[in-house]
């Protein structure tokens, strides 16, 4: 059996006196489209901070490929072929569809990014590339858009598009769905799907029917800790799952 | 800013040539337009920070007058030519700036400010300390106009001095104009729109900003030696706090949005101080109320003011 | 260089940072309220100075000033919250530096045009004038004042913040405005009062000052920049480690002006510099 792409061990995040993480484990198989699931406040957003380089663990490591990357910030982490998307929408909302994609090829084109003596190199930042990946996320036609009038689920898409413009091994999606609209849902599930085996996808949603029906491993956070692992299957004839949800449930 | 804005060269390097090259037919005297060469060219250091990275800077007269004494030396004490100096003033200008951009770099937002207005004073302090080597309070005098290198071109021809500072000038303004227009000027712009997501990127966000700071340390020094080559003196007021504030001033009433800007900001200030001094020694309160009005109704500054009465639509922008 | 001189340079010092803890907790505890760093707090130093100047010279003594200072500085802080501040708060966090820096400005001229530009005296009250001989030490009644002052507003303080209804109120406003709301209380009106008090402290500081150094046009301007070194090295919103910095930079810059005069005030920022080279988030370590 392959090691798997991304592992974390042991993992814990504290904010103060708040532990937020505590003593995860988590394994992810090279290919896998892996959701992480749980009732609000579960840590789920915190693992995907620790898991990315936003947010430094407070415990713990992980391992990307067998190499240690619990201390490497997260600008270098997309280096080394990580990448995610936002919960909330984190887009340049006053620049175009186009240039915020072409920022985020941008930063993945070698020393481009220092170049202060001349114009863009349209052969190493390609708007051809830039317009496929609006393509594949269903907004070519709002190209020359400026980011901040699309509408929500556009938005969405937007950071999807940009997490894919550094052609990771390892994407990390933050609730791709929030917000959307059934067309839209549809849509962008079938787009996350595709992504895997070629890319490994990690997953953050609430939208337990898409979870269920795209997943190849499903992981449970509840309060900070991993309450259940499995496939689909498993999870959902899981009883410790389920209290969970309804044990909190408001 | 229009697409066309982000060009480089464009209209606006053009009206910067030709201006440059105006004023002293346009203005009163030749001192006012060299005077604005310099309020400019330091304006532009706050302008490049605060416009296109984000980073507001109380602190640049810490370069300036850094790079007013270190030409005031060199040119004095060692016999270095004018453009000899000014460089290295300029460079002079790049490593402390740099060195303080270390610090400074590792905080942000509000931190980041009072900083820079820290070490503005301690600045100050520093001349202040070190008399024998500055002046002190007296300033360091007896800078006689020098040429410009090889001992050709003598700056003690004033005409020949505005022709020298208008080409610094014009140099500087054409530098910052390149960098907004580069790869490294998006960085710089998507960073100021929102530094979190360019680090989610891939962008190292500390070395940008630094990189950004040392620049603008540099334009800064450099003005600081246009300065002293106008004055051929360097009073302690170079390196004082109003010195940064000045600057800052010239910038943010002429509009942060462009180079064009600290230009305009700069020939604005300027001109107020020669004028209304003799008349009002308290001048300085309506420049107080010029920025409550810029920072409150023109948030482009005077520049917006400008494209407000063009009636040109603000959202023709693109990335 | 004695141990005695040493000590009482450093006693000395406590002074002098007690002043500086005064001038800044205001600073820092309005930042830490309203994420809002007031360019004008030198100046409510400033012209708190000047009133107590006025104070002295009307009625003979500073000591009505240390009430009458506050007093002033509280209602200019009001007054520019109300005619100028509450414009910004849905501005960018720069308008509003900028904007209490354009006030400072506005401030300092005003006073250069009704007192001159000249630094003015402004005499130790009579009663404060002797000194007090402390275990071999002949310390300045005046100093000893100061210090006790400064000690009295800092335990108030900590226990209005920490023992008062108000205070719980003040906290709780500060991690959640809408909460607060919730509860009855306008948030608004909390921060007017908390920003008031911290204008109010400026004030006292400007006043309990004036007798030490003097008076003069920019000397809010300096008043700030030290203002922003305790706030730096503290931690904004840190009531303790604003009180650790000022004596820090206090007793520093005394113990310098001992050693080498010249450069006592570069010390101050020399100081910073290095514990910032070393503990980039200051020294109470919040990162």
């Amino acid at each position: 059996m392959a090691d798997p792409l991304l592992i974390a061990r042991g993992l814990g995040v504290r904010f103060g006196s708040f532990q937020a993480i505590s003593d995860l484990d988590l394994s992810v198989s090279l290919g896998a489209l892996h959701s992480v699931i749980g009732p609000n406040g579960a840590g789920k957003t915190t693992l995907f901070n620790a898991l990315s380089g936003t947010r430094r663990p407070t415990q713990g490591e992980i391992r990307f490929r067998g190499l240690p990357i619990t201390n490497v910030p997260a600008c270098r982490r997309v280096h080394l072929g990580l990448s995610r998307s936002f919960q909330l929408t984190n887009i340049f909302r006053d620049l175009s569809v186009a240039e915020n994609i072409s920022l985020a090829l941008q930063a993945v084109a070698g020393r481009e990014a220092w170049a202060f003596w001349r114009a863009r190199d349209p052969s190493r930042v390609s708007r051809d590339r830039a317009a496929e990946l609006a393509q594949t996320v269903g907004l070519a036609s709002r190209f020359e858009a400026r980011a901040g009038d699309l509408s929500h689920g556009a938005q969405r898409a937007l950071e999807i598009a940009m997490a894919l413009s550094s052609d990771p091994k390892l994407l990390f999606l933050d609730e791709p769905l929030a917000g959307m609209g059934l067309d839209d849902v549809h849509r962008t599930k079938l787009l996350i799907r595709r992504l895997a085996p070629e890319r490994t996808v990690v997953l953050i949603e609430h939208n337990m029917s898409v979870v269920l029906d795209i997943s190849d491993t499903i992981t449970v956070l509840a309060q900070g800790r991993k309450i259940a692992e499995g496939s689909p299957q498993q999870i959902r004839s899981n009883a410790e799952v389920k209290n969970a949800y309804l044990g909190s449930a408001a | 800013m229009t697409m066309e804005d982000l060009r480089f060269p464009n209209w606006i390097t053009l009206a910067m040539g030709v201006t440059l090259v105006a004023m002293p037919w346009i203005l009163p005297s030749l001192t006012l337009a060299s005077e604005i060469l310099v309020l400019a060219t330091g304006a532009l250091s706050c302008t490049l920070l605060l416009g296109s990275v984000g980073l507001l800077s109380f602190g640049q007269g810490l370069y300036f007058g850094l790079g007013a004494y270190v030409s005031a030396i060199l040119i004095r004490d060692f016999a270095v030519g004018a453009m000899a100096a000014t460089l290295a003033a300029s460079v002079a200008g790049c490593l402390v700036a740099a060195l303080a951009g270390l610090l400074i770099v590792r905080r942000q937002g509000v931190y980041f400010v009072m900083l820079t207005l820290a070490f503005a004073q301690m600045g100050f302090f520093l001349a202040l300390a070190f008399p024998k080597l500055t002046g002190g309070e007296n300033g360091f005098g007896n800078v006689t106009r020098t040429t410009v290198a090889f001992e050709q071109l003598p700056l003690s021809n004033p005409l020949l001095l505005y022709g020298f500072l208008a080409l610094l000038c014009f140099g500087a303004f054409a530098f910052v104009q390149r960098i907004i227009a580069s790869p490294f000027g998006s960085v710089l712009n998507a960073i100021r729109h929102n530094d979190s997501r360019a680090e989610a990127l891939g962008y190292d966000v500390r070395r940008f900003k630094l990189a950004a700071i040392t620049i603008a340390g540099g334009i800064a020094a450099l003005s600081g030696a246009m300065n002293t080559l106008l004055l051929s003196f360097v009073p302690l007021s170079a390196i004082d706090v109003e010195s940064s504030e000045r600057l800052l001033i010239a910038s943010l009433i002429g509009g942060v949005g462009s180079p064009l800007g600290a230009f305009i900001g700069a020939a604005v200030l300027s001109a107020m101080s020669d004028f209304l001094s003799p008349i009002w020694p308290r001048w300085s309160t309506i420049v107080a109320v010029l920025l409550i009005v810029t920072v409150l109704f023109l948030r482009d500054g005077l520049l917006g003011l400008g494209r407000i009465l063009r009636r040109r639509p603000k959202d023709a922008l693109n990335g | 260089m004695s141990a005695q001189v040493l000590t009482f340079g450093a006693l000395n010092g406590v002074g002098i940072g007690m002043i500086y803890f005064i001038l800044s907790v205001g600073l820092t505890m309005i930042f830490g309220l309203m994420q809002f760093v007031n360019f004008a707090h030198g100046a409510f130093y400033m012209v708190s100075a000047y009133a107590a100047f006025a104070v002295a010279q009307w009625t003979g003594s500073v000591l009505p000033a240390l009430l009458i200072s506050p007093l002033l500085a509280a209602i200019f802080a009001l007054v520019s919250e109300r005619v100028l501040l509450q414009r910004t708060y849905n501005l960018p966090h720069e308008s509003q530096i900028l904007i209490t820096f354009a006030l400072a400005i506005l401030a300092q001229e005003s006073m250069t045009m009704i007192f001159g530009t000249l630094g003015k005296n402004v005499p130790v009250p009579e009663v404060f004038s002797g000194v007090v001989i402390l275990g071999g030490f002949v310390y300045p009644s005046y100093r000893l004042f100061v210090v006790g002052v400064a000690a009295a507003v800092a335990v108030s303080m900590w226990v209005a913040i920490e023992r008062t209804r108000f205070g719980a109120v003040v906290r709780a406003a500060a991690e959640n405005p809408e909460m607060v709301g919730l509860l009855g209380f306008d948030s608004r009106k909390v921060f007017m009062a908390a920003f008031a008090f911290g204008g109010a402290l400026a004030g006292l500081a400007g006043a309990l000052a004036a007798p030490l150094r003097g008076v003069e046009p920019l000397m809010g301007r300096e008043a700030l920049a030290i203002a922003f070194v305790v706030v730096i090295l503290g931690g904004l919103g840190s009531f303790s480690g604003a009180l650790l910095a000022a004596l820090l930079i206090g007793i520093t810059q005394s113990l310098m002006s001992m050693i080498w005069p010249g450069g006592a005030h570069l010390m101050i920022y020399g100081v910073m510099t290095v514990i910032l080279a070393f503990r980039p988030a200051g020294l109470m370590g919040r990162a």
